[in-house]
């Protein structure tokens, strides 16, 4: 099979975020300019050799992309947003690596910047859930008529389906989320980084049953931004490229929802059981799963992680809970997971903090948290949609 | 009686004769004439097969629980008093899941699979909710 044509063609030349905390008092366009500054500093880019900027988790809860272009003075040719949901990270790369092999910009910015913690009132359940208000209900599953809201709920809902499908346990969970706040004890920005247990996590309070409040992200402020070139103009700029040599959009449909591969869907009518197969974006790399060093996944709910290693084949359905048992997931580990301690610890920065993650973990400068060797690193999420990327 | 303060559904032109089915106590939802599938969300033509030929047609109201979850949190102001209360996705006997509410069963009493049938909960003049309760065996 021929070599699919943007294979290594894009590449990501630098990263930079703001602070991460909760009730920073910054507006979103605040952070977002500092997370900005900081990656072209990154690869030493100036202002003026940016053309290009897709604002992830857009209007109306993140920051707008509009504003954003004419607070800070870009002068751009290329731009675009996505809703104010997370799960656009990889649609945006995809975008911005496109946008440059085709010539439609020459260095495009794409960023998340939010300020979640500060919000008067709830704003993705409650009164505020603008998700469950949508015809035809929300895209976590929220049918607020019942009560059903806030994105966690459609979480709970998946949890609960596999718990009873496959016999796994609440117990079994508590290892993901052990395993990240790990991690994020050997990372200084992470905001939550004092070690958990399964007791603690067992202790904590039911929000959604059968969730835990610690299977549940942080809910914070902060911003994160990836600047993608092509790679030949990566190989002249500051830092050691890290190419994007496989994308997979994002699917849907009846049969999933965002929090769960073909077969647990909230709209679907058979039941039958899922086969991840080769998913394209290994075909696109040329590698498969067994190549990938570390594993990034959109982790707002710790069921997630359990979704994203079933759908992409790094084991069958029904095998993640034991899988993600005795380390396997964890720095020294067989397949080491989100090592910045991901959105349940580290922050949620909509996955745009995974992003510059890995890109260090492939220059190989994340000291304690290093993962020996990384040469090729995946994001793939619940949902489907997937990059990797490779030194 | 207090008025209901819970959130309402956003009735648009395209689910009303399934809210307007549920004020008659009709559990109706679309079925194809071409192919026969019957869905749920409402859509402007069959999500199978295409054909725009369907009509609404009355349902058993009959089901199983596929899944359910119980909130712990009141996320609504209005919802305070009933946590912990649950959340169900109920598999129709013809095959379209409504997520709704287990009535007249304790939340540690819900079972996979329980067999349950709708009942009308008329919340406002205007609205009446599809719930579920198991059907005594």
């Amino acid at each position: 099979m021929a070599t699919w044509e943007l294979k290594d063609k894009a590449a990501v030349c630098g990263v930079g975020h703001s602070s991460y905390g909760r009730r920073l008092n910054r507006s979103p366009i605040d952070l977002a300019g500092e997370a900005l500054r900081n990656a072209l500093d990154d690869a030493g880019l100036g202002r003026d050799e940016l053309d290009g900027l897709i604002v992830s988790f857009g209007t109306p809860i993140g920051v707008d992309a509009d504003t954003l272009a004419y607070t800070l003075g870009l002068k751009l040719t290329l731009y675009n947003q996505t809703w104010a949901h997370g799960r656009f990270t990889a649609s945006c790369i995809q975008w911005a690596a496109m946008a440059v092999t085709a010539g439609l910009a020459t260095a495009v910015a794409c960023l998340a910047a939010l300020r979640f913690s500060d919000m008067r009132r709830p704003v993705m359940g409650g009164a505020g859930d603008h998700e469950g208000a949508r015809e035809a209900g929300g895209g976590h599953g929220e049918d607020p008529v019942y009560g059903m809201t806030s994105p966690g709920a459609g979480a709970a809902l998946v949890a609960q389906k596999y718990f009873q499908r496959f016999g796994a346990t609440s117990r079994q969970l508590a290892a993901v989320p052990v395993a990240f706040r790990k991690h994020a004890s050997l990372n200084p920005v992470a905001i939550m980084r004092t070690p958990i247990t399964v007791e603690d996590h067992q202790l904590s309070r039911l929000v959604c049953a059968p969730l835990h409040l610690l299977d549940y992200c942080l809910i914070n402020d902060g911003a994160a931004c990836v600047i993608v070139t092509t790679s030949e103009r990566a190989r002249d700029l500051l830092q050691q490229p890290v190419y994007i040599s496989g994308m997979q959009g994002l699917p849907g449909g009846r049969d999933e929802f965002i929090w769960a591969y073909p077969g647990f869907g909230i709209a679907q009518q058979e039941r039958f059981d899922y086969h991840s197969g080769l998913q394209p974006v290994y075909q696109r790399a040329e590698v498969t799963p067994a190549d990938i060093d570390a594993l990034f996944t959109y982790d707002a709910f710790s069921i997630l992680a359990w979704m994203a290693l079933e759908r992409f084949g790094f084991c069958s359905p029904g095998e993640a809970a034991a899988f993600t048992q005795d380390g396997r997931i964890e720095l020294g580990g067989a397949l080491p997971m989100n090592t910045n301690g991901g959105l349940l610890s580290e922050g949620h920065i909509m996955g745009w903090n995974h992003q510059v993650e890995i890109v260090r973990q492939l220059r190989g400068i994340c000291g304690p948290r290093q993962v020996v060797h990384a040469k090729i690193i995946q994001w793939a999420n619940a949902y489907g949609d997937s990059l990797i990327y490779r030194r | 009686m207090a008025a209901y303060s819970k959130p309402l559904p956003a009735i648009s032109p395209l689910n009303a004769p399934y809210w307007d089915g549920l004020k008659r106590h009709e559990l109706q939802l679309q079925r194809c004439q071409a192919c026969g599938k019957i869905w749920y969300p409402p859509a402007p033509f069959c999500p199978g097969c295409w054909s725009r030929d369907f009509a609404w047609q009355t349902l058993s109201g009959r089901g199983k629980v596929n899944a359910w979850v119980v909130f712990h949190q009141a996320y609504f102001a209005s919802c305070t008093e009933d946590v912990p209360y649950n959340v169900a996705e109920v598999e129709l006997e013809e095959g379209p899941r409504l997520l709704t509410n287990l009535v007249a069963v304790d939340n540690n009493d819900i079972t996979i699979d329980m067999p349950v049938e709708i009942v009308f909960d008329d919340v406002t003049a205007e609205v009446t909710l599809a719930k579920f309760r198991p059907i005594s065996q």
